[in-house]
């Protein structure tokens, strides 16, 4: 009984003395960080400046189209590579287009469309060693025309008095961090969607009028349409002008739009949630929504073929999403897309299909080939570990890989012997 | 739930060992093994949050060395394990003591934590571990004890994860910039009253 007196009694004491000073204990929390500072020139410099420039090399490889020969390659926000891929054993890197603020871009015949920023540029590619600037239009991509926000409404600028941000500069900062007042930063972007994009050999228009793009690319031509998608909006380009591309109309969609995909007369839409189908056989400039198939938020690439959608979803932070998997879809009645199987992946992001296979970058688990002659038991007949992949484009017998340190090209003409023939 | 239910078992697995080396006798008369094992509260600007250990060594005249390991909940979950060095004073039965804890901090983040987590890649790396204090043995006889302390305790620990750079005020666009992802960091210093209640036996 003492003993339980005296232990209450100094329990006390210690519940006073905790009371008093616990308080006073206080964590030292610090986020360190880098902070980016741009650098900037004047918009009419900036102009100047995108021209042809020698060779540079590969360093951060972001979305490709190929046609012919040729493979267009972005750096991604600072231009295009052009890479002759006439001896895929031996790819040259020829020559580079210098497009600060580039993301995007969509090839057909000698006309180049690419995004600036947001301008949209039209390039004659006739010579890939010596592209000419043809056309520039204007603040067609709003949300990615940060130039122009301090410039007066009511059209008329001087191009003198705005500043374009051609790069930055980087810095450490460590700065007092409190996680349960401002929980970690959240862009709203997409990390993974950033550097991705893969496409099907068999694209809307015959080889060498329209490049092939990637599953994950934001621009896309059929026939006389270029078809762009930022933020939240499809928009339509008349391009039946190659280089006077002029903005036909644009649809919006109620989610965060990650990719754009043709297939005949059909856009297949990536976005967070979801993926959409329009149909643009009547009204191109104004595609009309026929389908949608929803999915938990996350990154979300897709092709599609006549019958069947294959959307890989990923763990992108920004998209929210914890899944990494493959969804393949029946898309026979667009109106009511059917769910037909998941798979299971590590970070899966570009695809691409070749008949009876199926290319996915798995990021760092590589390359997997899957046959899918039955779509309910695909069957990996090959993964290749070279390297950490995001997109590929797998046409005429030769994958092409984005990797994070360069191009990757692969044989599968025999699948049993799918082999790298080079890396660039 | 399950994870409570987990961290009491591996506890108890713990306190079992700690006995069964007890249970190994007197190295010699004046070396004697000792288990210390206690439950307890990490008290600071983050609230209060529980804590156990247990102390496995020698005891020597009136001091003891000992290996301790435990489970840690402020903040993150985590597995301190260190050596612990104590020595008591006073002639009777029941002893004030001081004791000095220095160590390594094992990060066990909980699926509940992680959940919070904006960033798949987000990990947690190991730091120091430390605790100092004093406190008051009651004695229940030959080698039996309840204890009661009260300390400083100090754990770090390191957050880091791909994240963005601050993009404002153009959060739209830099989405699509290769540079647009760093590695980030976040250092936690957690510096906390540790109030302790314990069997020594």
């Amino acid at each position: 009984m003492k003993i339980i007196y005296r232990l209450c009694t100094r329990m006390g004491l210690l519940s006073g003395f905790i009371f008093l000073f616990s308080g006073c204990m206080k964590d030292k929390i610090t986020k360190t960080y880098q902070v980016s500072t741009p650098i900037y020139q004047v918009l009419s410099e900036y102009r100047k400046a995108i021209k042809s420039q020698p060779a540079t090399t590969l360093t951060a490889p972001g979305k490709m189209s190929v046609i012919g020969k040729y493979i267009f390659l972005s750096e991604t926000g600072k231009g295009i590579h052009v890479v002759d891929n006439s001896n895929p054993a031996s790819p040259r890197n020829i020559s580079f287009i210098n497009i600060p603020g580039n993301v995007d871009m969509a090839i057909k015949g000698n006309t180049l469309y690419a995004d600036a920023y947001g301008d949209l540029v039209t390039f004659d590619i006739s010579d890939p060693t010596q592209v000419l600037t043809k056309n520039f239009s204007p603040n067609v991509f709003p949300d990615r025309s940060i130039y122009y926000w301090n410039v007066p409404s009511g059209g008329g600028f001087n191009p003198d008095s705005v500043k374009v941000i051609i790069g930055w500069t980087y810095r450490d900062t460590t700065v007092d961090y409190n996680p349960d007042v401002n929980p970690v930063f959240y862009s709203g972007g997409c990390a993974n969607c950033m550097s991705i994009a893969a496409t099907m050999a068999t694209a809307a228009a015959p080889p060498g009028t329209i490049a092939t793009n990637g599953s994950t690319a934001r621009f896309s031509i059929i026939n006389n349409y270029l078809y762009t998608i930022v933020f939240n909006s499809l928009s339509a380009f008349d391009i039946s002008q190659p280089y006077n591309p002029s903005l036909a109309g644009s649809v919006q969609i109620n989610s965060q739009v990650e990719t754009i995909y043709p297939f005949k007369d059909r856009l297949f839409v990536g976005t967070s949630n979801g993926v959409y189908m329009y149909n643009i056989q009547q009204t191109p400039a104004a595609p009309a929504l026929i389908g949608e198939f929803v999915h938990l938020r996350s990154c979300d690439p897709v092709i599609a073929d006549n019958e069947y959608a294959y959307i890989t979803l990923n763990d992108g932070s920004a998209c929210q999403g914890f899944s990494n998997e493959l969804q393949i879809v029946d898309i026979k009645d667009m109106s009511n897309p059917v769910l037909i199987k998941t798979y299971q992946l590590k970070h899966p992001e570009g695809l691409s299909k070749d008949g009876d296979h199926l290319f996915i970058c798995d990021g760092d688990a590589g390359l997997k080939v899957f046959n899918t002659s039955d779509l309910s038991n695909l069957q990996l007949i090959r993964q290749l570990t070279d390297a950490t992949v995001s997109d590929v484009i797998a046409i005429n017998g030769i994958a092409i890989v984005i990797g994070t340190d360069g191009i990757y090209e692969y044989d599968y003409s025999n699948l049993s012997d799918i082999h790298l023939i080079s890396k660039l | 739930m399950q994870k409570v239910k987990s961290s009491i078992w591996f506890f108890c697995l713990l306190l079992l060992a700690g006995t069964v080396s007890a249970q190994q006798k007197t190295v010699s008369k004046s070396w004697e093994f000792r288990s210390i094992n206690s439950i307890g509260l990490l008290e600071a600007e983050n609230g209060s949050s529980f804590q156990l250990q247990t102390v496995n060594g020698a005891r020597y005249k009136s001091w003891f060395a000992g290996v301790g390991v435990g489970l840690d909940y402020y903040r993150y979950r985590s597995i301190p394990m260190f050596l612990d060095l104590r020595k008591e004073f006073g002639k009777y039965p029941n002893k004030v003591f001081v004791y000095a804890d220095l160590g390594m901090n094992f990060s066990w983040v909980t699926d509940k934590q992680k959940q919070n987590f904006y960033f798949p890649d987000d990990h947690f790396s190991n730091g120091l571990y430390s605790d100092l204090g004093v406190g008051y043995k009651l004695s229940l006889g030959k080698n039996n004890g309840l204890l009661i302390s009260l300390g400083y305790s100090y754990k770090k620990m390191t957050e880091t994860y791909q994240g963005y750079i601050v993009t404002y005020p153009y959060p739209t666009y830099l989405r699509d910039f290769a540079t647009v992802t760093q590695q980030q960091k976040i250092n936690y210093s957690l510096n906390r009253l540790s109030i302790k209640f314990g069997w020594q036996f």
